[in-house]
């Protein structure tokens, strides 16, 4: 189906009228929202990564835990590959994406061209689907849920940064709007 | 602006909006522009250019049938071994929800057994009858099948919440000499179901589904 989206006005969406899916929707403060969005999205990351994430205390003991571990102590155990799969799903592809996305955005809000505009476009919407962070979210829910009745668990600064982390990651992807996107860069390539 | 666009309200043949592949034109994946079917990449980000997306049924069914050969060891293995005081206690997807069950935490096994056994075998099932239902499924219910996909693209990483919980047991209940969990071998053939049945649902293009209806029309 063929449709007209370049009429939209601030705040208007479009749908597709056979299907019923959305289409786009225009906002004009789109790429100063994604910047604020992505870079305090970066910070908290980088927070969630170097503090401890949660600890256990069962009979006297203690285990800490911090992000990355989730990953390492899989490598420890002999399983590479769902190491590999753990840490990228929820770390290198998610920071990968923002720094993309954040970059893209920057250059179109300065309304400046690069060569790499295109290929960086591509990327991100290859990339995006495969980011993973309000899922690992979610599973941390359930395992504190899991092991709560049978010790101690505390949450640590990591937990609440990761947590703000996967809100703005979801806001950020949900407010860059692929049509309106690619307009943009379109448009800054005929300057 | 786009070039090649034509309003809803506009249309030219007066028999209800039109379709771009009636015009000759694809819309690419990527970025959605609209461009001439005969070129090979997308005069606007550069990514491949495609009518439809390139085999997509075989494709998709290849890749539905990988799954649902990975789910088998995914079943049967254990996903974690529970190391309480030197003694090893395996256990399986089924039987981590059995034991939920068995300690009264009724909402968490759900959403496992949601997570983990509901979401990716409806969603294999799922994707068998849109491919079916391309060249057999009846016109009229085009658009519920439509909504049918977007649910299949939507729950599908969402299978992996099981894989996430165990590695962050494994990294949370470290407690030499009393209590230690390790990841079991069906975790890596889980997320082979996730990520192969992710892929296929990728691959698979609802507007054949559409075509069909249009075809049936002429």
């Amino acid at each position: 189906m063929v449709f007209d989206i370049a009429i939209l006005q601030d705040g208007e969406s479009a749908n597709c009228s056979r299907c019923g899916h959305f289409l786009s929707s225009y906002r004009a403060d789109e790429t100063s929202r994604v910047i604020a969005y992505t870079s305090s999205a970066l910070i908290l990351l980088v927070l969630a990564c170097s503090y401890p994430f949660m600890s256990f205390q069962a009979s006297g003991l203690e285990s800490l835990m911090t992000l990355p571990q989730t990953a390492l102590n899989l490598l420890h155990d002999g399983m590479p590959a769902l190491a590999f799969l753990v840490a990228t799903f929820i770390i290198f592809l998610p920071a990968l994406v923002l720094v993309l996305i954040l970059a893209l955005n920057i250059a179109l809000h300065t309304e400046r061209h690069y060569h790499w505009l295109r290929p960086v476009g591509r990327l991100i919407y290859t990339l995006q689907g495969w980011c993973m962070v309000e899922v690992f979210f979610i599973g941390v829910l359930v395992s504190l849920v899991k092991i709560g009745h049978m010790a101690t668990v505390v949450m640590g600064l990591s937990f609440w940064a990761y947590a703000l982390f996967s809100l703005l990651f979801v806001l950020t992807l949900s407010g860059l709007d692929r049509a309106q996107c690619w307009q943009r860069i379109e448009t800054l390539s005929h300057e | 602006m786009n070039e090649i666009s034509a309003d809803t309200s506009t249309d030219m043949s007066g028999e209800g909006p039109m379709t771009a592949a009636s015009q000759g034109l694809a819309s690419c994946h990527v970025c959605l522009k609209l461009a001439d079917a005969e070129q090979h990449l997308c005069p606007r980000c550069g990514a491949a250019l495609h009518l439809r997306k390139a085999n997509s049924i075989e494709r998709t069914l290849a890749l539905l049938f990988t799954a649902c050969v990975l789910y088998i060891p995914a079943n049967v293995l254990p996903i974690m071994v529970t190391d309480q005081l030197g003694q090893p206690t395996p256990s399986t997807i089924i039987g981590g929800v059995v034991l939920l069950l068995d300690m009264g935490s009724v909402a968490i096994a759900a959403v496992i057994f949601f997570a983990s056994v509901m979401i990716p075998s409806s969603k294999i099932a799922m994707m068998f009858y849109l491919c079916w239902s391309v060249r057999n499924g009846p016109p009229e219910t085009v658009r519920q099948r439509t909504v049918l996909y977007r649910i299949t693209e939507f729950i599908g990483k969402w299978s992996m919440i099981d894989v996430f919980v165990v590695a962050i047991l494994v990294a949370l209940i470290n407690l030499t000499n009393l209590i230690v969990i390790h990841p079991g071998a069906a975790t890596i053939a889980f997320a082979g179901v996730v990520m192969v049945s992710m892929v296929a649902a990728e691959s698979f293009d609802p507007r054949l589904m559409w075509d069909q209806r249009e075809n049936n029309d002429e």
